[in-house]
């Protein structure tokens, strides 16, 4: 992904020239003297390849495991079934409709299940388990779908050049399957591919960066249906003969997932490598009189893959390409002049098994990345020579904040007469079942401020930043963000309306280099961007905090401090308002503690609003214009830090009765 | 009449469901195990007792000498196996659905994919039935049912009442604090996952006396079995009892009502309504997160 313009080009020109070099296989078929069965055995692997990136598509991409498979399949293959068998409709014409089926089908179940607050990953892979089992007792019971004997279908007419039917069929799973690797392809190189990455990395994060995680999921929700349910038509053209039990059955589910897992679940490859892997090796199962044993041995590979390699293979294929091709080729051709038993599928499996080993074998690990921690104050944030990627004209440039004097002193924010309400709590309260974390809160953010937030553990301060944030709605009493009520706001129309937040223990999109961390968070911001713009804006970002050189790590690489000034960086990209830090200095030593006082001092000075919550009292004292003191749920103090520090009651709460500490 | 006879063969029946779920719910809650492979160790208990009844000759009940301590020992095996590999929750849902795949194309190579079912001769139970003023209720029926609630009552005491039921709640409540305490976590679910391995020996041999056996209904049971762990409480014993009754009276009704086919409907909108209005189950108390 690293030049997603460029890859997305090539992939413009490249996929139909692989498609027309697969159609050549069925339209020259004769000459090239390819047997028919082999044929039909490509056609399975295009119809699973069909199936396998529907999966993938939502399941793979935004880590929103399906069990429902069949559901799509069934719908699909029951809509050709019924119109083209039964009434006699045009074949093409059923395709349609059962895209548009399975669309309404996934707007169903994505509309409910997706609102669930309670949704995690297992509920939603139990309740997709659930569906193919209700819409196969409707199909089974109801006559107008089938009623219990199954609909045979005749074979469509084709223009008779294309040869028989089964080159016919071939075609048309080859034009489907084309684009829906197509469609996976075009979608993991766009905006949609990175939200859908993000939510998998870490959904609540996204959504606090401004990701419309709800649509995201619903769309790869919908796209992978109407996928699925094509699939479903050609795969009902396929079998001939639909019934039930061969549409609404687990082994899609068990073998798109063993496809997909195998394959690398997280590129839109893996699917079509896994699919090709395991057709074959079930072929070869098949024909050497295994057949009873396919599904113990694809049940046995996932649970394999699942401890061992749960990565999959498209990452090693990707890592040492020559190695594996040569893999392939190798063994087959060894086994070919060493007239090896058995027939070349057979040859040509173990040459796929050999290349599979190859992908997955550990070998060199990637060299570490060893890269001191930096100073922020030796970077020189891109000042005038941004004008080449120059974004539009928005919130606070960094560069004005060029001249650094470091030690200097906050000078007291030019504040005009009346500095603008920013955010405003009126009378919020939040319980979590009976415990009450915040009890009347009244509370306003100016422009221009650092509110220091402080109290004591347990005094709702986390519980307060995520009530800001949105991600937690007030059980009474109202936030108003901007002049919008947060309770009539998705968490990521609350981050565009502007509030950012860091959180106390860092959530990194773990798939994604810093670059690509902070990036994300340009690219879903107020005015969206594309990639390539938004990764220059990053880089500014993260020169503002200091992580210049560590731009290409993963999140793993990445020391605590690194990890948190990573978590401002993707803050400030949404260019807030109002940047909530949530205890970002806890667990630093004295001199990180220090260099990020400093950058906090240049977020402010660009012109942000900081609320801080932060146990260290000198590092409140350093920075806070004002300081609100919660205890027990309630404000106990807001006002300037020295009045507050000095206030009796603050201190006894804080330090307990003899309280007398600097 | 008709309804009031549905709707107490469907709580009788829900017992059953209960049981079945039981060992799921407590593998879930407790280990944050999601362990689809229970219901092959149920389907394996089942055609186990269906095998010694027949080729022994002896009270398919007595079979449970041999299946409970053989399902114990493979529950725990498999345990065993989740905790060496760490796996999270839902790669346990990953890798127990590849490994109840394997489990039931394993069984249909073994006893053949067709109905198998234990002779009259066999299996006295099958025949006889109950009959209380117009009601009429079979005789596997009521075994199950009581059966399944001695079970889950004599396992709610166990946990409530023992050290190692003590020590069980601690870990589902939070691990690290009750590991710190001194609970040998992986005992400790080794022991549950072999006693949950225990309960799907009881069920499984409930179901050869009552029903034909085929290896696809361990995907049927799936439906009922998590509306009921879902409903109950993720983890609650007892919620997963009284939730067992209220679905199995519920779809039972629904079948009679309209007709059988309306029965998954019942259970699959059951289990969005719980997830809608109460994720932490019907029958939590108040104030639990």
């Amino acid at each position: 992904m690293r030049a997603a313009r460029s890859a997305f080009a090539t992939g413009l020109w490249a996929f139909p020239l692989a498609t027309a070099g697969l159609a050549v296989l069925s339209l020259y078929r004769e000459s090239l003297g390819l047997p028919v069965s082999y044929l039909s055995l490509l056609t399975l692997i295009l119809v699973w390849t069909i199936q396998a990136t529907s999966w993938n598509i939502l399941s793979g991409f935004s880590g929103y495991f399906s069990f429902g498979q069949a559901a799509y399949v069934g719908t699909g293959a029951y809509a050709t079934a019924v119109l083209y068998g039964r009434h006699g409709v045009s074949f093409y014409i059923t395709l349609v409709v059962a895209a548009g089926l399975c669309a309404l089908l996934a707007l169903a179940i994505g509309g409910l299940a997706f609102r669930l607050r309670s949704l995690r990953g297992e509920i939603f892979a139990l309740l997709t388990l659930a569906v193919p089992f209700i819409l196969g007792a409707l199909a089974r019971t109801s006559r107008a779908i089938d009623g219990g004997q199954g609909i045979p279908l005749p074979v469509p007419s084709f223009p008779a050049q294309l040869g028989l039917f089964q080159d016919f069929l071939y075609l048309v799973g080859l034009l489907v399957a084309a684009g829906a690797v197509w469609t996976a392809f075009a979608i993991a190189h766009s905006r949609f591919g990175w939200a859908l990455a993000a939510i998998r990395d870490a959904e609540q994060v996204a959504e606090g960066l401004g990701v419309a995680t709800f649509r995201y999921k619903l769309l790869a929700l919908v796209a992978s249906a109407v996928i699925g349910g094509v699939g479903g038509s050609v795969f009902a053209l396929y079998i001939g003969f639909v019934t039930v039990e061969s549409v609404f059955n687990l082994n899609f589910p068990l073998f798109v997932i063993v496809m997909s897992v195998l394959g690398g679940r997280t590129h839109w490859q893996g699917p079509v490598l896994g699919a090709v892997l395991v057709v074959v090796l079930q072929n070869r199962l098949a024909s050497s009189h295994f057949e009873s044993w396919q599904l113990i041995v694809l049940g046995a590979i996932l649970v394999v893959l699942v401890a061992v390699a749960p990565e999959g293979l498209t990452s090693g294929v990707r890592r040492r390409p020559w190695p594996v091709l040569g893999a392939v080729f190798g063994t087959t051709v060894i086994l070919w002049l060493a007239r090896a038993p058995g027939q070349p599928l057979d040859w040509i499996l173990v040459g796929m098994l050999a290349a599979a080993a190859v992908a997955v074998w550990p070998g060199r690990r990637r060299r570490g990345l060893s890269i001191a921690p930096t100073e922020p104050a030796a970077v020189q944030p891109s000042s005038p020579r941004s004008s080449a990627s120059a974004p539009p004209a928005s919130a606070p440039p960094p560069s004005e904040s060029a001249p650094l004097a470091p030690a200097a002193p906050d000078p007291a924010p030019a504040a005009p007469a009346a500095p603008a309400v920013l955010v405003e709590c009126r009378k919020v309260a939040r319980y979590f079942g009976g415990v009450h974390a915040l009890e009347d809160v009244t509370l306003r953010i100016h422009e221009g401020e650092i509110v220091g937030l402080v109290g004591p553990n347990g005094s709702g301060k986390t519980t307060l930043v995520s009530l800001l944030s949105g991600s937690l709605r007030p059980t009474r009493g109202h936030i108003l963000v901007a002049g919008h009520d947060t309770r009539t706001l998705a968490p990521h129309q609350v981050a565009h309306a502007g509030i950012a937040r860091t959180y106390q223990i860092p959530r990194p999109f773990a798939s994604m280099t810093v670059r690509d961390n902070v990036a994300m968070a340009v690219m879903f911001g107020r005015v969206p961007s594309r990639l390539t713009q938004a990764r220059a804006r990053a880089e500014q970002h993260i020169a503002f905090v200091g992580l210049g050189p560590l731009a290409g790590a993963l999140p793993s690489a990445l020391n605590l401090h690194q990890r948190q000034l990573l978590e401002i960086a993707r803050a400030l990209a949404t260019e807030p308002k109002v940047l909530l830090l949530d205890e970002a200095l806890a667990g630093l030593n004295p001199a990180e503690i220090d260099s990020a006082v400093e950058v906090v001092r240049r977020v402010h000075r660009a012109g942000t609003a900081i609320v801080i919550v932060e146990h260290l009292l000198r590092v409140v004292n350093q920075l806070a214009t004002r300081v609100v003191v919660l205890d027990r749920g309630t404000v106990l103090a807001d006002g300037e830090p020295r009045a507050v520090m000095s206030d009796p009651a603050v201190i006894q709460a804080y330090l307990g009765r003899s309280g007398a500490r600097a | 009449m008709k309804f009031l006879q549905a709707a107490l063969t469907g709580m009788l029946l829900g017992g059953l469901h209960a049981l079945m779920a039981a060992g799921l719910s407590l593998s879930w809650g407790v280990l944050r195990i999601i362990n689809l492979a229970h219901f092959g160790l149920i389907l394996l208990g089942a055609y186990l007792t269906f095998q010694i009844a027949s080729s022994w000759h002896i009270d398919p009940i007595a079979t449970l000498v041999v299946t409970i301590p053989a399902l114990f020992v493979a529950g725990a095996l498999l345990q065993w196996g989740f905790d060496r590999l760490a796996v999270t929750e839902l790669n346990s849902l990953l890798l127990s659905f590849g490994l109840l795949v394997a489990m039931v194309q394993a069984v249909s190579n073994l006893w053949t994919a067709d109905f198998q079912q234990m002779t009259a001769a066999v299996n006295p139970y099958a025949t006889s039935s109950l009959s209380v003023g117009r009601l009429v209720f079979p005789t596997t029926t009521l075994i199950a049912f009581v059966l399944s609630v001695l079970i889950i009552g004599g396992g709610h005491q166990a946990l409530q009442r023992t050290f190692i039921g003590r020590a069980l709640r601690a870990f589902a409540m939070d691990r690290t604090i009750a590991a710190a305490f001194g609970i040998d976590h992986r005992r400790v679910s080794i022991l549950l996952a072999g006693i949950a391995g225990g309960s799907a020996a009881v069920a499984g041999m409930l179901f050869a006396l009552s029903t034909p056996l085929a290896p696809f209904a361990a995907f049927e049971w799936f439906g009922i079995v998590f509306a009921v762990v879902i409903l109950g409480g993720i983890g609650n014993v007892v919620g997963t009892l009284l939730a067992g009754l209220l679905v199995g009276a519920l779809s039972s009704l629904a079948s009679v009502i309209h007709s059988p086919a309306t029965e998954p409907f019942v259970v699959f909108s059951l289990i969005v309504v719980a997830l809608l209005v109460r994720p932490q189950g019907l029958f939590a108390r108040a104030g639990g997160s």
